[in-house]
């Protein structure tokens, strides 16, 4: 993992792919969330890897989510992880729930953090960082 | 694998280290704000309390297993703490698992002695997280607890992962924020009555809600304490304990447990692994929660108590607040828990945090608690965990008697 420097703090940390997840970042810039369904147990997982996580099978297969969900949970960050976020506080952390039953980390766009509610419906957001980083971010559904 | 299935209590099988180990010396530095000395001085300084202590010579030390520092860092730090103390020992390694490195460090100081690997393992813990840190150390300790592609990119600090699990146990068992507030409440009383504890201020329930937020729904006073500190054990086999002159405490359960890495793969957010963990080491230890006097209990945060309180089997599933609520984790309830104050109120200096909830439990064992004894205390338990519930670790420790 690349170290952040403390003249680098103000920068927020972006994704850096690798060999398993190189797909799953390409697929976010084409505004797709990619999850994993096992043609051999019907296990569906997040995030991108090698094999199966429940069965150990091979035999995956790369499927764009709904981008519906739920939070699950959620926490709204009022002291930020270092300098970077900072300017972004009070702001929402999600646990969400997708449609299709992974959970992912994500957090909100276009809504009030303190407004967040457990088991809010919500849809996904490909947030565009630079050239190289889509982030999957959520909105309230409908927002 | 360990046994599982209840060991005989005359006769330790094989498989289990049940009573083949004892903690035969346990000691500390200063612990709180303590400028002007480097991570490897407090470590040095909890060493030779604890050597003190029991009329140990540093050459008796052939074994070391130590955390990491981040005020340290090491890749090796019990290789270099050993060169720093002067000592060359045959068994050493520098352990990882986040805040359950604690308990993990005495179970597997346990099984080398009891499997020959050494004969006296020094247990070693230090850091200097409130005045050792360099600007770079202090952001890395900030940013880089979380998985770079899948948490951190969002802003998650390693709180927040805490507080999405309290926040879900308030939506599925009514756990109410006064109750958060009342763990925080009764560690500081424990405190205050514990000599050397970093905040020693009374507080009150509303103290604590107006503490201001850091992450909902924790306020500044959910959250523990950023500490210097160190503290030191020796672990050697029960039958060389005679050669002391401190009374041993033996280990009697071990139980790890390791459900994920990343906070969206927690199987669910309020029943843990603790659940595990602690089932292993109490049927190794062949004792039930209600059998336990006294216990240390991972509290970096005021939720995690409550959740480990059902986790670890002392209330049932859903009852953690309630049970706190009715000052069951204090003196006159029904397991004193963290009677120094814990991460909350007496130091957390990192890693070595959990290790002074066992100098706790081994010096309420040893009956040397003074004012903040727990009468008869024969029979204890300590629970260390980290990383958002991802790593588990609990140890039984007992007296002669308990054997």
């Amino acid at each position: 993992m690349r170290r952040i420097e403390p003249k680098e703090a103000h920068i927020k940390p972006l994704p850096v792919p690798d060999a398993d997840s190189q797909v799953y970042w390409d697929g976010l810039r084409e505004g797709r969330l990619l999850l994993q369904h096992c043609n051999t147990c019907g296990h569906v997982q997040f995030y991108q890897q090698d094999i199966c996580r429940h069965c150990g099978g091979e035999a995956l297969e790369r499927r764009a989510a709904s981008g519906r969900g739920v939070v699950h949970s959620f926490s709204v960050v009022h002291r930020a992880p270092g300098p970077a976020f900072k300017q972004d506080t009070p702001y929402a952390v999600l646990l969400v729930e997708l449609a299709e039953g992974p959970r992912m980390i994500s957090s909100l766009v276009g809504g009030d953090p303190m407004a967040v509610e457990f088991d809010m419906a919500v849809e996904l957001v490909c947030e565009s960082i630079n050239d190289q980083v889509v982030l999957p971010r959520f909105r309230p559904t409908g927002a | 694998m360990f046994d599982t299935r209840p060991a005989s209590s005359s006769r330790p099988s094989l498989r289990s280290i049940r009573g083949r180990a004892a903690i035969v010396t346990a000691g500390r530095s200063a612990v709180g704000r303590v400028p002007g000395r480097s991570t490897l001085a407090l470590a040095c300084d909890a060493a030779k309390a604890a050597l003190a202590d029991a009329g140990i010579e540093r050459g008796a030390i052939d074994g070391v297993l130590t955390s990491v520092a981040f005020a340290a860092p090491f890749h090796r730090f019990s290789v270099a703490f050993s060169e720093y103390f002067g000592i060359v020992p045959t068994f050493s390694n520098t352990l990882q698992v986040s805040g359950a490195t604690a308990a993990t460090m005495f179970n597997i100081a346990a099984a080398a002695v009891a499997g020959g690997l050494a004969e006296n393992v020094l247990v070693l813990g230090a850091d200097s997280l409130l005045t050792g840190l360099s600007p770079d150390l202090a952001l890395r300790s900030m940013t880089e607890s979380r998985d770079q592609q899948y948490e951190m990119p969002f802003g998650i600090p390693v709180a927040n992962t805490f507080a999405m699990t309290a926040h879900r146990h308030m939506k599925e068992f009514g756990t109410t924020a006064e109750q958060f507030a009342k763990v925080a409440v009764i560690h500081r009383e424990h405190a205050m009555r514990t000599p050397g504890a970093q905040t020693t201020e009374p507080i009150t329930v509303d103290d604590v809600l107006s503490s201001g937020w850091v992450t909902t729904p924790y306020h500044k006073l959910d959250c523990s304490l950023i500490s210097d500190g160190a503290a030191a054990f020796v672990v050697s086999s029960a039958d060389r304990v005679g050669e002391f002159k401190s009374k041993p405490i033996y280990i009697l359960g071990a139980g790890e447990c390791y459900t994920h890495e990343h906070i969206f793969l927690m199987p669910s957010l309020t029943t843990t692994g603790a659940v595990q963990s602690s089932a292993k080491a109490y049927a190794m230890a062949g004792c039930t929660p209600s059998d336990i006097d006294v216990a240390g209990v991972y509290d970096c945060f005021t939720g995690t108590v409550i959740m480990m309180l059902e986790d670890l089997g002392f209330c049932p599933k859903g009852e953690g607040g309630r049970f706190v609520d009715d000052r069951q984790i204090t003196y006159g309830g029904s397991i004193p828990c963290n009677t120094h104050g814990g991460l909350l109120s007496f130091a957390h200096p990192g890693m070595p945090g959990s290790l002074l909830h066992f100098l706790e439990v081994v010096e309420q064992l040893r009956g040397r608690c003074g004012n903040r004894q727990v009468l008869g205390a024969e029979l204890g338990l300590v629970h260390s965990l980290g990383a958002g519930f991802a790593t588990q670790a609990t140890t039984i420790l007992g007296t002669e008697a308990t054997l």
